[in-house]
């Protein structure tokens, strides 16, 4: 009986070792941009977890730039030809050296202070956009409920706006809105709905955008000019976990639940949703709901729903694709479709740590000069700050052709 | 070889059976691991059930809120900015605690559809316990937290284990019940912590307790019970180090059909584990009494962004009489 | 069917060093571990001493201490001087005891109706028991004279301060002026002692006639007390005992909701840190054969007993001398209080598990409406004499009371 014992025991031992033995390879590929010209997704069903799940474990990000929206002028049309990806990043590269706000001097100058080292441009991408669904590459209209609440949203905002240079001058972020000496009465109302963006008061936190007060992140993720986008995974059987680095301190972790047990109950809204995960084949499918009111993604807080279904497609690229709708902002559902590339393990390009509150000194900043403002203007010694335009930024951005 | 060793067991076995007694062998430890005291072994099953002795603590958010909730700002809010339940902000007594004074998010322990099912009008009194929970909450005063709260407060309790009787001693205060396994006369008034009669249901503990008062919340959101609280509850040993705990409520004054709670009781499996005191009765002399010094003691905090100044109130007439001691 | 019994220990044996794992058994229990009934009177024999009862074991082997535990009798902790060194009462003295304290009853143990002292009967007969005489002249059985060892000179030096701080506070009041024996030591004058205003030279502890605050009460008037060592009061003194393999644990019941838990770490580790200071100590326990001896130490300096607060040191040894009796022995030395350590010896009787007659609900705080009552109280009294429409407060005596205790013979 103990012979046999030993004998088990050693069975396990040499089949552990096999495991250790097969861990992922493929990880040690440099990442100096893409190189195919017209990615499909394949299923790659040799890279697989040694539990025997499909591998998705790495750090990844876009590394290339692609529109979320496809401009009008390509139609239906889903990807670049190889001379209009060249001419746009010959036209793309030429903005690398600008600053990419308004003249020195002005009101909205930030001397310079998001150049060309804080914000990357990237190769431009193979896809006109990211949108693949509807196949005209752009967003859905929105609903007759959505656009009020958005209208309503701008007209407040620009009410705030409406006795600063901002609007005296007729610049672009007070388009749609009028110049007028006398501070809108509205700066003593409260927002229809609950405040994320920026706006031109500063009376509490939660006049705050959402990244200025740390809230920011959330999903869908897809990259924005402002420090990348990279998630990084982590598999065991049974559980997925993601960290996600956007940049600027403001990381966040995902916990997939792969029990197959129900979303959390209708009372429990979370900022990053409810993610329950399962695998169809060689596909992560991923079902996010359960979204606090206090999120906002493109118009939709709480209602929004995300299907999104991961596939890894090679050694070095991973497919993500994300289905988003919410029937009381868009009409219709619309679907996103990325490719991610793997980045060195060894260079551990990824520096999760979410620490924006604990470098925070914008955000209380900027309420204590509203309140000094507000003194001095009481005192007689300043401006009235309601002619100030505290909110607008990045007015310059629009020149990025990509964009 | 190993017929010599046989022989040293068998001479054991003679001696235990002779005497009617356990046999435990000392754990093999390398050398490593070795503790400055010398373990003792605890049985696996005494008197032929499952041995639950040892410290034992829940390690969920049961004593917050039994029900389901997402994480909370603080313990007690008010209204922010916006009129959105999902905007209010800490209050007054709690703010200088920033995030230690908020409350995490739960799954909520209540089995079922997670509802308590109040009849219509206990569902107002236990919404007016949560808005004055501060006043009202009888952990605040460090009274006795009745069966089931005991359970699942933060702190660990003790399960000694006999044959005709297990008592449970909990850290918080000096809470303590003996759960009688044998026949026994009731108590001679209501208790705080209720009269638990058990008996095995193979190897699951069924304690049944009954002759509560009705001072005792079950969480601090407020959720509350009668003088017809009546739980039955079920201990079973999952695993060496951990008791899966249920207990089903029934209450016809308050509710309107029994409901259950359930959840895993872990040990606590540090080496030289025990109870330390947490005789919080004196701690709280000064949020109950304060208001009755001669001098006010306890006046002004000051932070470096926030002063706090405190005014004391001393309940008058029947309340006086209320908030000390009555309901 | 022993045979049977060995051959399956030895296979289990052998898989679990195959294993290298822990073997425990299930145990076999023998029937006759049943407690018999309660005897309601005290134990037989006079002389009792610890006669092993190897006997009763718990079924994994154990001695065998559990069950509900309380002294039936009364004997007064210290001997009174004219017995000198005998320890035992004979039965004639007993008797004569018994029919003196038996006349007791009837009254009210409180002085005469309408004086400030009175509290209307509150404590009679029937809230306070009086027990048979017991067997022994005292409970200290060391010193052979059956009384508390001196103090020594730090100690008398802390208690004379002590008195003298609550004697200046009685000194404007009738207590004194009446030379009542609540005021021995003391003495009358009109206008209230300046040390109204002070501190107590150390923590307080007990009841003192003043109520500015709540550490101004006694710590039973605070839902602060119980503690060891404890050999009883006149509001009853209980304790039961349950024990599990490797485990011990007593919860005491001695009324007016002042219970407590100890649960006695068996496991031979070392007392807590010196920086861990407990209201009842910190007890570690270990058999010496059939004797459970405890090990307290960690006491908090807001304890007193007797003068002895944070170096109390107890070291106690249980003995279950019969089917229905407990040897309870005590040593407790405190070298900075008494000049010697001294030994407490009491017998418990078994209650009955069915009469289940323990309460354990130590729920004094939660009806402590004394506690703030007597603030509120202090505080209208001050309001109405700055008002001028009321005494001064510090003429009134609020802390004396049970003048008419000494009367009993046994005290």
């Amino acid at each position: 009986m103990r012979t046999r014992l030993l004998n088990s025991i050693g069975a396990v031992g040499v089949i552990v070792s096999v495991f250790m033995f097969l861990k992922p390879m493929g990880v040690t590929v440099a990442q100096e941009g893409s190189t195919t010209s017209t990615p499909t997704p394949k299923t790659v069903t040799s890279l697989k977890t040694p539990w025997g799940e499909p591998d998705l474990q790495g750090i990844w990000t876009d590394e290339s730039d692609t529109p979320l929206q496809r401009p009008a002028k390509y139609a239906n049309q889903e990807f670049f030809t190889e001379a209009q990806r060249a001419e746009l990043d010959k036209e793309r590269a030429a903005l690398l050296g600008r600053d990419k706000r308004v003249e020195r001097g002005t009101e909205l100058d930030v001397a310079g202070a998001y150049n060309s080292v804080f914000m990357s441009m990237k190769r431009t991408g193979a896809r006109t956009s990211l949108v693949v669904d509807p196949p005209n590459g752009r967003i859905p209209p929105l609903t007759p409920e959505a656009q009020k609440i958005a209208a309503a949203d701008r007209e407040f905002r620009l009410a705030l706006l409406q006795s600063t240079e901002t609007c005296k001058s007729k610049s672009v972020a007070c388009a749609g809105g009028n110049y007028n000496p006398t501070p809108s009465p509205r700066r003593a109302e409260r927002p229809a709905r609950y405040n994320t963006a920026r706006m031109n008061r500063h009376d509490g936190p939660e006049d705050g955008a959402l990244p200025d007060r740390c809230l920011t992140g959330g999903l869908p993720e897809f990259g924005t000019a402002y420090g990348g986008s990279f998630r990084r995974i982590v598999q065991t059987p049974g559980g997925i976990s993601m960290f996600y680095d956007v940049g600027q301190g403001q990381g966040w972790q995902r916990n997939i639940v792969m029990n197959a047990s129900p979303h959390l109950p209708a009372n429990i809204r979370q900022w990053f949703g409810d993610s329950r995960g399962h695998w169809e084949g060689n596909t992560l499918v991923i079902d996010v709901t359960n979204f606090s009111p206090k999120t906002d993604f493109r118009g939709s807080r709480e209602k929004l729903h995300l299907i999104e279904r991961w596939t890894r497609t090679s050694p070095t690229t991973l497919e993500y694709e994300v289905t988003i709708e919410d029937p009381t902002v868009w009409t219709r559902p619309w679907t996103v479709k990325q490719e991610l590339t793997k980045q060195t393990e060894q260079e551990n390009r990824i520096y999760y740590e979410p620490r924006c509150v604990e470098g925070n000194y914008a955000f209380p900043s900027m309420m204590l000069a509203a309140r000094r403002d507000d003194l001095a203007f009481a005192q007689g010694q300043g401006p009235d700050p309601a002619t100030k335009d505290n909110a607008t930024d990045f007015v310059g951005v629009e020149d990025d052709p990509l964009q | 070889m190993r017929r010599r060793f046989s022989g040293s067991m068998i001479a054991v076995a003679i001696v235990a059976a002779a005497v009617g007694a356990i046999v435990s062998m000392s754990i093999t430890r390398t050398s490593a691991q070795a503790p400055a005291a010398a373990p003792i072994s605890r049985p696996a099953r005494i008197g032929g059930k499952p041995n639950l002795s040892g410290i034992w603590q829940a390690n969920n958010e049961a004593n917050w809120d039994l029900q389901a909730h997402a994480a909370l700002p603080a313990a007690v809010t008010q209204p922010g900015v916006y009129p959105y339940d999902y905007a209010r902000v800490p209050a007054a007594p709690v703010l200088a605690l920033g995030a230690a004074g908020a409350v995490p998010g739960s799954l909520g322990v209540v089995q079922g559809d997670g509802q308590i099912p109040y009849k219509p009008e206990a569902l107002l009194v236990k919404k007016e316990n949560a808005e004055h929970w501060i006043d009202r909450d009888p952990e605040l005063k460090c009274y006795l937290p009745g069966i089931p709260r005991a359970m699942y407060m933060p702190y660990p309790f003790q399960i000694t284990q006999s044959t005709n009787k297990i008592h449970m001693a909990y850290e918080f205060s000096n809470t303590a019940r003996t759960i009688h396994l044998d026949k026994v006369a009731g108590p001679p008034d209501d208790t705080w912590m209720g009269h638990s009669v058990g008996h095995w249901d193979g190897d699951t503990l069924v304690v049944d307790v009954t002759n509560f008062n009705d001072r005792s919340w079950f969480d601090r959101a407020g959720n509350f019970h009668s003088d017809a609280l009546h739980l039955t509850e079920r201990f079973t040993l999952k695993s060496p180090d951990l008791i899966w705990y249920e207990a089903n409520i029934e209450d016809p004054k308050v509710f309107t059909r029994p409901w259950r709670i359930a959840m895993p009781l872990y040990r606590r499996a540090e080496p030289n584990m025990q109870l330390l005191e947490f005789r919080c009765n004196e701690f709280v002399e000064e949020f109950m009494y304060g208001g009755l010094r001669k001098q006010q003691l306890v006046k002004h905090w000051e932070g470096e962004t926030m002063a706090v100044d405190i005014t004391r109130k001393v309940p008058s007439g029947d309340k006086f009489y209320d908030w000390y001691g009555g309901k | 069917m022993r045979d049977r019994f060995s051959r399956s220990i030895i296979t289990v044996a052998i898989a679990a060093v195959a294993a290298g794992a822990i073997l425990s058994v299930s145990i076999t229990r023998t029937s006759a571990q049943t407690q018999t009934a309660s005897g309601r009177t005290p134990a037989a024999s006079a002389k009792s001493s610890a006669t092993s009862a190897a006997a009763l074991k718990t079924s994994w082997g154990e001695p065998d201490l559990q069950g509900i535990w309380t002294d039936e009798s009364d004997t007064p902790l210290q001997r009174s001087p004219k017995y000198a060194n005998q320890e035992f009462f004979t039965d004639a003295q007993r008797a004569e005891l018994d029919k003196e304290r038996a006349s007791l009853l009837g009254r009210d143990r409180r002085v005469e109706r309408g004086t400030e002292l009175d509290v209307a009967g509150a404590y009679n007969a029937q809230f306070m028991s009086v027990k048979h005489t017991g067997a022994r002249t005292s409970l200290i059985v060391d010193p052979p004279n059956g009384r508390i060892p001196p103090l020594t000179p730090e100690a008398q030096k802390i208690a004379a301060a002590d008195r003298e701080f609550r004697l200046a506070l009685l000194q404007s009041t009738e207590t004194c002026k009446n030379k009542s024996v609540g005021c021995a030591g003391g003495k009358y004058d009109p206008t209230p002692s300046p040390r109204f205003a002070e501190l107590p030279p150390r923590y307080n502890t007990a009841r003192m006639n003043r109520r500015n605050n709540p550490e101004d009460g006694a710590l039973p008037d605070r839902c602060l007390t119980g503690g060891l060592p404890e050999f009883g009061g006149a509001t009853g003194s209980f304790r039961r005992i349950v024990q599990t393999p490797g485990g011990i644990t007593m919860f005491y019941d001695v009324g007016q909701g002042q219970g407590w838990q100890r649960n006695i770490v068996m496991n031979g580790s070392p007392h807590l840190p010196a920086s861990i200071r407990q209201w009842y100590g910190d007890s570690r326990g270990h058999w010496e054969g059939n004797t459970l001896v405890i090990d307290v130490t960690n006491f908090s300096a807001k304890t007193d007993y007797q003068g002895s607060r944070e170096n109390l040191h107890l070291v106690e040894r249980w003995t279950r001398t019969g089917p229905n009796s407990l040897e309870y022995v005590v040593t407790i030395e405190d070298t900075t209080v008494w000049t010697r350590p001294w030994t407490v010896k009491q017998e418990f009787t078994k209650q009955s598990d069915e009469e289940n007659g323990v309460y354990y609900e130590p729920r004094c705080i939660e009806g402590n409406y004394a506690s703030p009552g007597l603030m509120r109280g202090q505080r209208m009294a001050e309001a109405a004499f700055a008002r001028g429409e009321g005494p001064d407060p510090r003429l009134s005596d609020n802390a004396t009371d049970f003048v008419g205790v000494e009367d009993d013979p046994l005290q």
